[in-house]
């Protein structure tokens, strides 16, 4: 007798959790999770919140910056390795109507060497090539879809000097917007050089 | 058009009398001598003569054309960043053009109309000056155009043709194959239709010849009921069989009690539905470019409106998807993207450490991006998920001098290869503190 009431709850039980566990998984369900205290950040954390903040506008924990500040870890004056490094404080004093006072003014304050040129060609297919083109013919995948992208060994592009540059990656020029946000100046300057072998034509 | 913009040029000063001058513009239009480079003359001839006497050698114009002047402008009436060039040869004179082409910026602020009105039209976008084509390089280019652009529809017809025959043999192959799966189908019905219809004939045969056959069928049949009863009916395979169901359900309970808090395979709706299979697989966006954070720093980055508009400023303005960007930035409100890879808060990672030291690929922990077009979870993250690949991953430690004492050291123990295990990739509090 007792075993067959056994061999009763335990087919009841099977059954139950049969149901339970063959749930059809639906792709936009993150699922159950254990104890979500240990999952959810106690902390303020970028890219993840789970209520809305009280305080801050639109519910949002990220603020922007104070207007005017800026933060120090992005605001690097000095360029180059040990001995070669120079301080430039100009990159962030141009305002971005004045491209020939960069013309002007700006020099790159990396050191000429292949390692520089090695460092920016892997920025440049990082940022530049899909539109400009691996050999900066303005022949790259994007720029095919978006037009008007020039060929930097043309005739009126050849002969821009590393300021020039050095603007326009930063604040963009005609139909290019400005990238300066996410590219920081020292990486700007590895670029120009690289942009500068492709103006040759190489 | 032609005759008012002679008029405005120069040519008023040299010539006072506007009779004589019109009559000789007649003349000039209709002799088509050197100084209108012959570019009518080739609107004219339909491209047969290039490049007559004191034209341009359409050749080196074309070389100079593709190198300067097809980034923005089209030898056909097509706009693309700024005007086509079919026609402009004839709308305007060549000295007018040269100036143009030298600098663009000069001749509007000298106040001419027509260059006002195309500046404007154009919302105020500053062609490219090219001081340094001489006389012959621009007579070239336009040569050129010329030529591109009577040639061009006639280039155009027999490759539409060609198109339309092409299209046409391909919708030969389309049907074909949906027509074999109909075919097929229609093979299996009809075996169906014949499988039914021998079964009733066959009924149909019994009952007519009589109850002789049915005699032997209940027997089997009992025969067959009797067998299962007496199988049923024996207590050892009754449990046994029980035993095996209740061990495959217990099997599937835990294997779903450890999915809880793993995500993989979560792919949730965007409030935008962008497409990574287009950006990142067919135009080769690096993912660098909007996940500016990924060697910076723990995370990778959400990329901000500013960055969509870097190309969605200029195109695709139209599509209602993108339109959404415009509405969050006008109002100043943030995109809610759903967060896709969830990490617990009780462990660290830092993408950082990952691409830059690890030079990992994206693709081996989020699996083929480029191809999703809705993003996914692709791998589990789970610690030993973790753990495996930190077991397994060789520590590159080529040029670099911090592993040189770590590499002896470690060859004096092992024989295998310097592992992420090795140096403290196991360790509990590398992720847990």
């Amino acid at each position: 007798m007792k075993f067959k009431s056994l061999n009763r709850y335990l087919i009841v039980a099977a059954i139950i959790l049969t149901t339970v566990s063959s749930c059809k998984k639906d792709p936009s369900n993150p699922g159950k999770e254990y104890a979500p205290n240990m999952y959810l950040p106690v902390g303020y954390e970028p890219y993840k919140q789970e209520k809305a903040n009280p305080i801050n506008p639109m519910g949002l924990t990220m603020r922007l910056p104070v207007a005017g500040t800026v933060a120090r870890r992005n605001y690097k004056t000095s360029f180059g390795e040990s001995d070669s490094a120079q301080v430039d404080l100009m990159v962030y004093n141009i305002p971005a109507d004045s491209i020939s006072v960069s013309e002007r003014v700006l020099k790159n304050p990396l050191p000429v060497n292949e390692q520089v040129t090695a460092e920016g060609k892997v920025l440049y297919d990082r940022y530049c090539e899909h539109c400009h083109g691996a050999t900066g013919a303005g022949d790259g995948k994007v720029g095919a879809m978006y037009k008007g992208v020039p060929n930097y060994a043309s005739d009126a592009y050849k002969n821009l000097n590393e300021g020039h540059i050095f603007h326009v990656i930063t604040y963009g020029k005609a139909r290019m917007w400005p990238h300066g946000s996410q590219i920081n100046p020292e990486e700007r300057w590895k670029i120009v050089r690289y942009v500068q072998k492709l103006q040759k034509g190489a | 058009m032609n005759i008012s913009f002679r008029t405005d040029a120069k040519f008023c000063s040299y010539l006072s009398c506007s009779k004589i001058f019109i009559a000789i513009l007649v003349a000039v239009l209709l002799s088509l001598p050197n100084l209108v480079s012959a570019q009518d003359s080739t609107a004219a001839a339909g491209g047969a003569a290039a490049a007559p006497a004191g034209g341009g050698d359409a050749a080196k114009g074309e070389a100079l054309f593709k190198n300067n002047c097809a980034q923005c402008h089209s030898p056909t009436d097509e706009r693309v960043v700024g005007p086509g060039l079919k026609g402009a040869s004839s709308r305007h004179d060549f000295a007018w053009l040269t100036k143009w082409v030298r600098n663009s910026q000069a001749v509007i602020a000298s106040g001419d109309p027509y260059a006002v009105k195309i500046y404007n039209e154009y919302s105020k976008a500053q062609m490219t000056s090219f001081p340094n084509l001489s006389d012959d390089d621009i007579k070239g280019i336009f040569a050129y155009i010329d030529k591109a652009s009577t040639a061009a529809p006639a280039a155009a017809a027999p490759a539409g043709g060609g198109g339309a025959a092409a299209s046409g043999d391909s919708k030969g192959e389309g049907p074909s194959d949906l027509f074999m799966i109909v075919l097929v189908a229609l093979v299996v019905v009809m075996l169906l239709v014949l499988g039914v219809l021998v079964v009733i004939v066959t009924l149909l045969s019994k009952a007519v010849s009589g109850e002789t056959t049915d005699a032997a069928k209940p027997d089997f049949m009992t025969s067959l009921g009797n067998s299962l009863k007496r199988i049923s009916a024996d207590p050892a395979i009754r449990s046994a069989t029980m035993w095996i169901f209740v061990l495959l359900v217990l099997k599937a309970t835990l294997d779903g009690a450890y999915s809880v808090g793993v995500q993989q395979g979560y792919a949730p709706k965007q409030p935008i539905s962008f497409s990574h299979k287009l950006h990142a697989g067919e135009y080769k966006i690096d993912c660098n470019y909007c996940h500016t954070g990924v060697n910076r720093g723990k995370s990778a980055h959400i990329p901000s409106a500013n960055i969509c508009m870097n190309c969605h400023g200029v195109i695709k303005k139209e599509s209602p998807e993108i339109q959404k960007i415009y509405t969050s930035i006008e109002n100043n409100q943030p995109i809610e993207w759903v967060r896709v890879h969830n990490l617990p808060d009780l462990a660290y990672f830092n993408h950082a450490q990952h691409v830059n030291v690890g030079g990992l690929e994206c693709q081996n922990c989020h699996g083929e991006v480029e191809k999703m077009e809705v993003i996914q979870q692709r791998s589990s993250l789970t610690m030993g998920w973790c753990i495996d690949c930190h077991r397994k991953t060789e520590v590159n430690t080529k040029d670099n001098k911090y592993y040189d004492k770590l590499v002896q050291l470690h060859a004096g123990e092992s024989k295998e290869a310097l592992k992420v295990a090795d140096i403290g990739g196991l360790e509990c509090s590398k992720c847990h503190y």
